[in-house]
């Protein structure tokens, strides 16, 4: 028996690593839990890779949603693009990125290495974690168990959702307590209690929602008048094949959806 | 006594056999589909919340609609 997500991604991938299955996916491969039934992948940021995808979901009778071009002048800027297809009766959403939120460059190159010496197609527990901070409260549950699967201290300390886990692992690595304290805020609060510590959990929990939420304003504002054309974009594309769709979405958006969120206007 | 996050029911995928894991996730899967009309316009990832104008077959279930006669 396949799971459909994870044929999807052996098919992304043929003949070439291009695609990281990630977000609520990647928890069910990692065995914590099954929250979600759309598909995320990161995408490595070339031409190739682009279009085999828009091959590969061509191929399925995808369709664009709303969102970005699965184009690289727009990925690069940070910015989704969602497409979806039906299969039997099951609807499949499909969704890219080339710069997932809150992985720097060093450690998006770290994480394509990885997949690459390994063969893992799916987004490992730390950087998965990171991928998680967001403006949903479900997330940080999704957070705490990914610390535990975790097997660097390191990196145990800087993703713990556990106040008495943290305890643990301070006592029992003070040396990397110390090397991680700046990185985290509340570690340096150790020694103040379980209480102290989980108020500073809750605390360090909404200021990361709040930023992300912050991010996210930012595309919002900068794709209003995308959105306002969309709908008519959207009867334009209507019964398209996807390859003439994508052309058809592009430069439409072409002037009116900005490469980048913060440059505001035409692009 | 440890700090729990999520359920034991969740938190049991960890005992299941690879062909266990597939077919609990594709039955969930599938019963998600039931969600399909509510969740139409609506995103789980990336930048955008609303689809200001979502396609007739995400919601339905799934289902192309079908042509009055």
């Amino acid at each position: 028996m396949n799971n459909p997500y994870l044929d999807l991604t052996d098919e992304l991938n043929r003949g070439r690593l291009r695609a990281l299955l990630s977000s609520g996916q990647a928890v069910v491969v990692h065995r914590l839990a099954i929250m979600s039934k759309d598909g995320d992948w990161i995408l490595r940021e070339d031409a190739e890779a682009v279009g085999h995808v828009l091959e590969a979901l061509a191929g399925k009778g995808a369709q664009y949603r709303f969102g970005a071009p699965l184009d690289l002048r727009w990925l690069a800027g940070g910015w989704s693009a969602h497409l979806e297809f039906r299969r039997e009766e099951l609807r499949f959403r499909t969704d890219f990125v080339t710069r997932p939120p809150r992985i720097d460059a060093a450690r998006l190159a770290r994480m394509w290495a990885d997949a690459e010496a390994t063969g893992n197609q799916v987004v490992g527990v730390e950087p998965l974690a990171a991928l998680k901070l967001t403006n949903r409260d479900k997330d940080y549950a999704v957070i705490g168990e990914l610390a535990r699967l975790m097997t660097d201290p390191r990196a145990q300390l800087l993703y713990s959702r556990s106040s008495r886990d943290l305890i643990e692992l301070a006592e029992k690595y003070p040396e990397v307590l110390a090397e991680v304290v700046e990185q985290r805020p509340l570690l340096g609060q150790m020694a103040d209690g379980r209480e102290a510590l989980d108020e500073a959990l809750d605390r360090e929990r909404r200021t990361f929602m709040r930023v992300n939420e912050e991010r996210l304003g930012q595309y919002l504002t900068a794709a209003a008048a995308w959105r306002e054309m969309w709908p008519e974009v959207q009867r334009e594309i209507e019964g398209l094949p996807l390859p003439e769709a994508h052309a058809v979405v592009t430069s439409r958006a072409e002037g009116v959806l900005p490469f980048e969120p913060t440059s505001g206007g035409a692009s | 006594m440890r700090d729990e996050f999520l359920s034991e029911e969740d938190l049991d995928l960890r005992n299941l056999t690879e062909a266990e894991l597939i077919a609990v996730w594709n039955l969930w899967l599938e019963q998600a589909q039931a969600t399909n009309d509510l969740d139409a316009a609506l995103y789980s990832h990336g930048v955008f919340d609303i689809d200001p104008a979502p396609h007739p077959s995400s919601r339905l279930g799934g289902q192309e609609p079908r042509k009055s006669n």
